[in-house]
């Protein structure tokens, strides 16, 4: 036997085959690291990467589901291959667009493209966990490397700043859920998702029981940085290089909701009196702090940031109710929030290259004089992010709406659509900003192939979902289906 | 009630969605020369294609027209499913004339001209969508789809105030909006439990048997959203400051359709949906039409800025759609669709009206005019007679659906028939005062302003060809209104069946 073939055979792992997107991403980012080392050639660097992860998304979108490998550690199933594909695509589009940025910015590291795979390889652990072990292997690594991502720009007074408090409250975070994990351990004597199901249910929950997931609601909220446990975001998403902002809105942020709902319903599904009114709560925070917050400020980049924990609310409010409806609007949003999300920073990141430009609001003054086809499709992620038809986030909100209401949890969607009317002020604004108002200079704006292509493809795709929603509601709904039959309900 | 469905042999209805899209999208990748000609021919094949269902509709007996349906999200229950019923049919009409004059008269334009006509050609798309759909969620995206254009009209092409008012009026609508948007899933949840299937169709959620608690709570939902659009007092402080900003084409779309977007919610959901919630509601409706009719009214006494007159006028005369559409009967509601017209076609007139007089004197406020009919005769009559028309005047349009209107309220509660017939007075005390101060009052004549108006040139071309058919169409309706009143009629009964037993 070869020592291929020993590998391929996985050295007596059963099912290792399914790993392959992970060997690959793990490969590329190794390759990185050798081309890094000896030659610095950049545009190999780039390239490496992209090809790396193009050939790890095939894998996830051909593989069939519902393998268990590492004996029980690792599953492999729809849900997670879907999340991967999803993954691995956000990060090729901030792979795309990060090298002109950084040259931009005179801060080019090729560390930065190995510990984006490294990131990326610890969200599809966290995703393919069915085990509170692997979960927690999975968020550290994903995390750990986004310290580093996010202090990279050395010189930065506010990049050193945003890391620290991340590093600082992100090891809070671990640590907390740590403590939930050995809580849960300690009642019930395992680690595994379908074990602790089938141990805690609403019949027997007791302080012990309750205390533990609790703690691993906090834990997790603060990884989805939901208020008030939010506190890192904002300085950390406004000091990191714009596309590693968007890396870590997008690719970090989906993660954790989807661990999230795989915890909750695959481990938790008997005790959800106790998560639905936790998360309800923490929904209803975020999106009533980050919107006014939001409402306030001058910096684009940070208005994003706390739109982005309104975000998180918009979409945890979907946890209030344990339903199917609900975890697949939790899904859908998800998903639909990669493209709104990606957008928007991209946005930033490409307009950052320009001269003069400091993501002010006053810096989009008469934007649409001075690149109409820009400023459309920021106007389109604005709207989308609003919530307004015919794009495709009218349709994440409705999904949420459909299950709050369909779980009678009125006064939650009543917080959300006041809260969003809320966000109509500072998404206005943008627009406002540029179609109606006189620009400053007349600079034509220069984009990089890379940045005009995904800011085209993220607008684009917006509005064909805005219009044809069905594929991503059913991919949504079988996944969710999925979880639900996983665990009996 | 039953509802037949006519199919169509030929996708008129989606056809005419689809060509200002098209052309919008055409336009964005053509050079800014061509904007103003090929919109004005997708503007004028819409108008003929919604021209051709006007007279090839059968008005014999109740159907929906033209109809279709294609699945769209199945797990939802969603389709695409459009049709027309009189109602339908008369508002996507007078959307696609209004538009057709919004075109003509735009001409003028001379700012950022691609974009201009782009935004107008996709809030045409979105306004006919809004009148056509039957399914709810297609409803609800027309409905919001249609504030991203006209925010935008507002905000670049408006006068100096346009950014607040653009803002106020994104707000306060999709406020209103959103909780509509509430009450509809509500239904639509409500509907999935009693009968186990998803459907968001208009037809599915209609004699759902709600219990009366929950009637009220999805009617108020509901009434919030068309309420805020109408407007009805006190919901209507976002018009004003949107008509005064607007340009003069925004305004006539904003008050010759887009007004009607919430009456038209009115007459078709609110009461074939909750009729014992519409029925318990009548007082509070009467009153609040009364209170619009004569408050906003006198408001409009009070004004001296043209286009603040007329705006509040229109929230006067939206009070007579609401008094007749919750006077339950068929005198009220044939009264309220007429009147939904005949304002489209007086409203619209009066705007551009104003939208002349500006181009000529650079003056909203009235004290700056003063005999101007002496140097253009020619707009001084078309102007006196859309006046008269807002004003009432039998043998116009206006006369006939506040009537009607009063007519059919007068069954229901005199006192509420009196006073708001009193206010007609009001109504034309203020159009009368507006024509005069500003068309004739010679004492008002300087000099120096004779010797500036002796240049004026009277109604160039354009703005002939797009006044003139609006002020022909108020003759039509108000020497003949049987023709009309014979449209509508069964449409009326079908939507009034859980009332009269029809």
């Amino acid at each position: 036997m070869s020592v291929l073939q020993e590998i391929v055979a996985g050295l007596g792992v059963p099912n290792f085959k399914v790993l392959v997107p992970e060997i690959i991403i793990l490969i590329t980012a190794f390759l990185v690291f050798a081309i890094e080392l000896l030659t610095r050639a950049r545009f190999a660097i780039t390239v490496v990467t992209a090809v790396g992860l193009f050939l790890a998304a095939i894998p996830t979108l051909t593989m069939e589901q519902g393998d268990i490998t590492f004996y029980g550690l690792y599953i492999v199933d729809s849900f997670s291959l879907t999340f991967k594909f999803f993954l691995i695509l956000s990060t090729f589009f901030v792979v795309i667009v990060l090298r002109p940025y950084l040259e931009a910015k005179n801060t080019y590291y090729g560390e930065y493209y190995y510990l984006i795979l490294f990131s990326l390889l610890g969200m599809m652990m966290m995703v393919s966990a069915p085990n509170l072990i692997t979960f927690y292997m999975g968020i550290e690594l994903a995390s750990i490397s986004i310290y580093i991502l996010a202090g990279m720009f050395k010189k930065d007074y506010l990049s050193k700043e945003g890391a620290f408090k991340y590093l600082i409250l992100g090891g809070t975070g671990t640590a907390v859920i740590s403590y939930g994990i050995a809580l849960v351990y300690g009642r019930t004597g395992s680690f595994d998702f379908a074990t602790i199901a089938n141990t805690i249910n609403s019949d027997n929950l007791d302080v012990g029981a309750v205390a533990g997931i609790v703690i691993l609601i906090i834990g997790l909220a603060l990884k989805a940085s939901s208020v008030p446990f939010h506190f890192w975001t904002p300085d950390s998403y406004q000091g990191a290089p714009t596309p590693i902002t968007a890396f870590m809105a997008v690719a970090a942020k989906i993660s954790v909701f989807a661990v999230i709902l795989r915890v909750m319903v695959e481990a938790f599904p008997f005790a959800y009196e106790v998560w639905n009114t936790g998360w309800a709560l923490l929904a209803a925070a975020s999106m009533i702090f980050g919107n006014f917050v939001a409402l306030r400020q001058e910096n684009v980049k940070r208005m994003l940031a706390y739109s982005s924990i309104a975000h998180s609310g918009y979409i945890l409010a979907a946890m209030a109710a344990p339903t199917g409806a609900a975890f697949t609007a939790l899904i859908f949003y998800s998903l639909v929030y990669i493209f709104m999300g990606l957008g928007g920073f991209i946005f930033l990141s490409a307009m950052e290259r320009q001269h003069g430009w400091n993501n002010n609001i006053n810096d989009f003054r008469g934007l649409a004089k001075r690149s109409p086809v820009l400023a459309l499709f920021m106007l389109i992620f604005m709207f989308s992010m609003l919530g307004i038809p015919p794009t495709v986030g009218f349709f994440g909100k409705l999904g949420v709406f459909i299950a709050l209401i369909n779980s009678d949890i009125w006064w939650l969607a009543v917080v959300l659509v006041v809260m969003s009317i809320v966000s109509a002020g500072y998404y206005l604004r943008v627009v406002i900003y540029m179609y109606m108002h006189e620009p400053k200079s007349k600079a034509k704006v220069e984009l990089s192939v890379g940045e005009a292509f995904t800011l085209a493809f993220m607008a684009v795709f917006i509005l064909i979902l805005g219009i044809y929603p069905t594929v991503f509601w059913d991919i949504s709904q079988i996944l969710s289906s999925l979880l639900i039959a996983g665990v009996g309900r | 009630m039953t509802v037949e469905f006519v199919n169509a042999t030929f996708p008129v209805i989606t056809v005419s969605i689809i060509i200002p899209l098209l052309f919008a999208g055409v336009l964005f990748f053509l050079p800014e020369r061509h904007a103003k000609p090929l919109s004005i021919i997708a503007s004028v094949i819409v108008f003929v294609i919604s021209t051709y269902m006007l007279f090839a509709y059968d008005y014999s007996s109740y159907a929906i027209q033209f109809y279709e349906k294609y699945s769209w999200i199945p797990y939802l229950g969603v389709s695409y499913e459009v049709g027309v019923d009189a109602l339908s049919l008369t508002m996507v009409w007078l959307t696609a004339l209004c538009f057709v004059v919004a075109f003509v008269w735009s001409t003028n334009i001379q700012k950022r001209i691609k974009e201009y006509f782009i935004a107008f050609l996709v809030l045409e798309a979105a306004c006919i969508g809004v009148f056509v759909s039957w399914d709810l969620v297609w409803f609800y995206i027309f409905w919001e789809a249609m504030l991203i254009p006209m925010f935008l009209i507002i905000g670049i092409w408006g006068y100096a105030e346009r950014i607040y008012a653009a803002t106020k009026f994104f707000i306060y609508t999709f406020f209103g909006s959103l909780f509509l948007l509430i009450g509809v899933v509500g239904m639509y949840i409500y509907q999935f439990m009693e009968r186990g299937v998803l459907s968001t169709s208009y037809f599915d959620l209609m004699n759902l048997g709600l219990p009366f608690k929950l009637e009220v709570i999805f009617f108020l939902l509901l009434a919030l959203g068309f309420a805020i659009k109408v407007p009805m007092w006190p919901f209507h402080t976002w018009l004003p400051a949107a008509h005064v900003q607007a340009p003069t084409a925004g305004s006539v779309i904003l008050a010759a359709v887009l007004l009607k977007m919430g009456t038209y919610g009115f007459v078709r959901f609110s009461l074939p949906w909750f009729p014992e919630a519409s029925k318990y509601f009548v007082p509070v409706m009467f009153a609040l039409g009364v209170i619009a009719i004569i408050y906003t009214a006198m408001m409009a006494l009070a004004q001296t800025h043209i286009k603040r007159l007329i705006a509040y006028s229109s929230v006067s005369h939206m009070g007579f759609v609401t008094i007749g559409t919750f006077a339950l009967n068929m005198e009220g509601m044939n009264g309220a669709i007429i009147t939904m017209i005949s304002h489209g076609f007086t409203s619209a007139a009066l705007f551009l009206a104003a939208g002349y007089i500006y181009e000529r004197v650079h003056s909203y406020e009235i004290k700056d005019l003063g005999g101007l009919a002496r140097f253009m005769p020619v707009f001084a009559t078309l102007f006196m007679i859309s006046a008269m028309a807002s004003a009432g005047l039998p043998g116009l349009s206006g006369f006939v659906g506040e009537f009607l209107s009063l007519l059919g309220t007068f069954k229901v509660s005199i006192i509420t028939a009196v006073l708001a017939g009193v206010s007609l007075i009001v109504g034309a005390g203020y159009t009368l005062w507006l024509y005069h101060k500003a068309m004739f009052k010679e004492s008002e004549l300087s000099e120096s302003k004779i010797e500036r108006w002796e240049k004026l040139r009277d109604m160039n071309t354009a703005e002939l060809l797009s006044f003139l058919p609006l002020v022909i169409l108020m003759f039509v309706i108000g020497l003949y209104p049987a023709w009309w009143i014979r449209l509508i009629e069964t449409t009326s009964a079908a939507i009034l069946s859980k009332f009269i037993g029809g």
